[in-house]
């Protein structure tokens, strides 16, 4: 059994921030069907790196013509896996008639458009409820639709920003915000986009009431400030970067150390004595470590500067994943500042928890794409979801959709194909 | 008042930093969440800041911003009658989080078939540093090695030099990502299991590692090794991506920075430069790339990324980006965290909530809801429970032992 077996989730979400919220439901057995269509394509599917052709945007091509090598983009492969895929011509009103008929056997709708656009085709949460009266309505924007920054453009970047997570990240002054190197909010954003849609869910499944929800990439970014606001709240202190020194507790060593190799380096995290006489221990405790300016946690804490100095000039000697190991066995916390190819090539842990998972794909074949951290017991859970495959290509699932669910005919089908509606 | 999503759910926390922040997001969704602490208080009690840096378990910020909307009961689960205790507190709920050191509760005979037997509709959430099996089961973490490990810091740092070569570390944002990253998707797991209980009626067990949780949240340095295996180059508070990037965040009038990625889209660039040109800064930019089909690679980024460098430079961080926004150009202040609290758009959300602290006569801001949701609003607070502070209401309201019982456990240490 899965989780959200029989949960139809209606999917007008574009790249990441959006498109990963139904991604985590379908893992867990609903069905999300995505909808896209050919002057709206999902972004990433023009995003590389590529399996084979790119996608060719400059040839002309007639209206009817699906479009060229749009299903080939790994990135969309492993944001989108498992979901369904339709084309779909919302702009046009045939178009949303189809759109309102797909809502009635629909259990959930989410888009991640500017504020305006679903109201503006007469699709606003009063007009879908009228149809479904249970209907669950999240709108996914950038930073929500009341308020005074209604419509304006967000992306993970201007999230982080706003919200303080950029100025958290970094060395201190003189250094600037260092922030963060990848969207962090995407990934965030798309939690928080699939944790409003389950608690609506379950919400509805206990009352039988559906409702409407303004999220926002912003506020889930605030979310995530942890205590800085209520230090200013409380004790009138501003944020002020640490670099990846210990904030909370007197921790030191605390930080990342250059090994031996081209831009490797390692975390260790001192948390009490004994740790750091294990790791002055595994360095052959050299004179240093025993002086009375390194003798204490709070000895240490003040003295950080030299004994970053004085540790970063043993680690620059050590290979990294053997100096990882050691230290561990010693009882110290000690981590490898892992790339992509450590973890996808190396990591045993990861490799043990079946990390990555193959998904087959009609077009570029079968790769390994990002399984959910979560391991059930009991429930079938997985990416790839209930269909076991990885991302749709393009209008792939229009058969069954409009076939199977809407039940119109072939020639209505093939009507509604020539007029660019589907 | 309104329910909340999770109206009818009852949560029990045992454990320490790992698996709070789920907790306070069941609190926050309007389940009744109890959480469980050695007497005394719990661990993360000690971690700071303080409340007027007086260091003390009942004055952490941290404790307070992690536990806000939950009740506390304090019970040593080691103590021979705490089991009895315990196995009550676990058959009345809905949902156990447990972040205790691996094996705690097996050790004590509270294995899963044991839980099970105990409560068959419970759903058991694990969340464990790396798993329970494995090479690295009994790895020792933090935070930042989690963050280390689990690939965001390779991604996260400043500019190389121009040979490609790094002088500075890769850094860790601050402050507990890696508990929020694994927090946030084992609420997704666990409230999917609240749903799937809805029809199988059987409960469930889900293990989270956090080292899992963390690796799958990266972004593109996975996909671009997978298809391509090329390695990504950190770089200052953008992407980090197979090549170097033009620059994303500028300094600003007031000592500050402003952020904005160039290249997003040609509809983008057009209206930025539109946007510089009345702000003055446009004059180089129109005169050498008058033709928008000229308007890329590095020459043009270079005279764009100076006309903005002068631009931002000659206003204040909060002087000029939503004048940009509303051409539909996504530029953004820097800002420090508390500086959205003064925002209208917060206010008008109700983002932060003032939460009251009786015992200090005192009232803070505090961080609310991550989204608005006006059937089913969010619920920030009461404030963190003191330790123990409702031991006398669950263990003599719920559990039925009179005040003289719990009096007698309170002096023999069991809670």
């Amino acid at each position: 059994m899965r989780p959200l077996e029989g949960v139809r989730v209606l999917d007008l979400t574009w790249v990441l921030a959006g498109g990963g919220g139904p991604r985590l439901l379908d893992a867990l057995g609903a069905e999300a069907i995505r909808i896209e269509w050919r002057e709206r394509l999902d972004s990433l599917r023009l995003a590389g790196p590529f399996v084979g052709p790119e996608p060719d945007q400059s040839r002309p091509r007639r209206p009817t013509d699906p479009p060229a090598n749009v299903n080939r983009s790994g990135i969309f492969n492993d944001i989108n896996a498992g979901k369904r895929a339709i084309s779909l011509n919302m702009t046009r009103p045939e178009g949303r008639e189809i759109f309102k008929r797909l809502v009635a056997i629909s259990d959930v709708v989410v888009d991640s458009f500017t504020s305006e656009t679903m109201r503006n085709w007469g699709l606003g949460y009063e007009v879908l409820k009228s149809i479904k009266p249970d209907i669950i309505y999240l709108q996914q924007s950038g930073w929500g639709y009341k308020g005074v920054y209604s419509g304006f453009g967000s992306y993970g970047p201007v999230a982080q920003a706003i919200s303080g997570l950029t100025e958290q990240s970094g060395l201190p002054e003189p250094y600037p915000p260092a922030g963060w190197g990848y969207s962090y909010m995407d990934w965030s954003g798309a939690y928080y986009c699939a944790i409003m849609m389950l608690l609506a869910v379950y919400y509805k499944r206990r009352t039988g009431k559906g409702q409407y929800i303004d999220g926002s990439q912003l506020e889930p970014s605030i979310y995530l400030t942890g205590t800085a606001v209520l230090d200013y709240s409380a004790n009138g202190r501003h944020w002020q970067r640490r670099g990846n020194r210990a904030i909370a507790r007197p921790m030191a060593p605390h930080g990342v150390y250059r090994c031996a190799g081209e831009d490797r380096w390692i975390a260790i995290a001192v948390t009490n004595e004994e740790e750091w006489r294990a790791l002055a221990a595994q360095m052959g405790t050299p004179q240093w470590t025993a002086e009375p300016r390194f003798a204490t946690m709070a000895a240490r804490v003040a003295n950080q500067d030299e004994l970053d100095r004085l540790l970063g000039a043993w680690t620059a000697q050590q290979e990294p994943f053997a100096l990882q190991e050691r230290l561990q066995a010693a009882g110290v916390a000690a981590g490898v500042c892992q790339t992509a190819e450590d973890r996808v090539e190396r990591d045993p842990q990861l490799r043990h928890l079946n990390w990555l998972i193959p998904l087959p794909h009609p077009e570029i074949g079968t790769w390994p794409v990002k399984n959910v951290p979560f391991h059930f017991a009991n429930a079938v859970v997985g990416q790839g979801g209930p269909l076991e495959r990885a991302a749709p290509c393009y209008g792939q699932d229009n058969d069954y959709v409009y076939g199977e669910l809407l039940r119109l005919s072939a020639q209505e089908r093939e009507r509604l194909r020539r007029q660019g509606i589907i | 008042m309104a329910d909340g999503f999770l109206f009818d759910v009852k949560v029990l926390e045992l454990g320490d930093e790992k698996g709070e922040f789920c907790g306070k997001l069941f609190a926050g969704a309007g389940a009744e969440v109890i959480k469980v602490e050695p007497p005394g208080g719990g661990p993360s009690r000690l971690n700071g800041p303080f409340y007027q840096d007086q260091p003390d378990p009942t004055r952490s910020l941290y404790f307070w911003h992690y536990n806000v909307g939950k009740r506390g009961v304090t019970l040593d689960i080691h103590a021979p009658r705490a089991k009895a205790m315990l196995e009550k507190l676990i058959a009345r709920s809905d949902v156990l989080i447990d972040s205790l050191p691996l094996d705690t509760l097996s050790r004590l005979g509270l294995d899963w078939p044991a839980l099970r037997k105990l409560n068959p509709r419970l759903i058991y959430l694990v969340i464990t540093p790396f798993g329970r099996s494995g090479p690295w089961r009994d790895y020792k973490a933090t935070d930042l090695i989690h963050l280390a490990l689990g690939g965001p810091m390779m991604c996260c740092g400043y500019d190389p030099k121009p040979d490609g070569t790094y002088d500075t570390p890769p850094i860790a944002p601050q402050m507990w990502h890696a508990y929020h990253i694994a927090c946030n998707q084992a609420f997704i797991a666990a409230v999917g299991a609240l749903i799937g209980r809805e029809m199988s009626g059987a409960g469930e067990m889900i293990d989270l590692p956090i080292h899992q949780a963390v690796a799958v949240s990266t972004e593109v340095d996975v996909p671009i090794w997978i298809y391509s295996q090329k390695p990504v180059l950190r770089q200052t508070g953008r992407h980090a991506v197979q090549r170097v990037t033009p620059q994303a965040q500028f300094k600003t009038a007031d000592g500050r920075y402003s952020m904005l990625l160039l290249g997003i889209t040609p509809r983008e660039s057009a209206a930025l430069i539109e946007f510089l040109t009345e702000k003055g800064f446009g004059a180089e930019l129109n005169e050498k790339f008058k033709d928008p089909t000229s308007r890329r690679g590095p020459e043009f980024n270079a005279c764009l990324t100076g006309a903005l460098t002068r631009c931002m430079g000659a206003y204040g961080v909060e002087e000029i980006w939503r004048e940009a926004q509303r051409k539909r150009i996504s530029w953004a202040a820097v800002r420090l965290p508390e500086e959205n609290l003064g925002d209208e758009h917060w206010r008008m959300r109700q983002t932060f909530a003032r939460v009251e602290h009786p015992e200090l006569g005192a009232s803070f801001n505090y961080v609310g809801a991550p989204t608005l949701a006006e059937q089913c609003p969010w619920r920030t607070g009461p404030r963190a429970p003191l330790p123990g502070e409702h031991n006398q209401e669950i263990y003599g309201g719920q559990l039925g032992l009179d005040a003289e019982q719990v009096e007698d456990l309170r002096r023999q240490g069991v809670i």
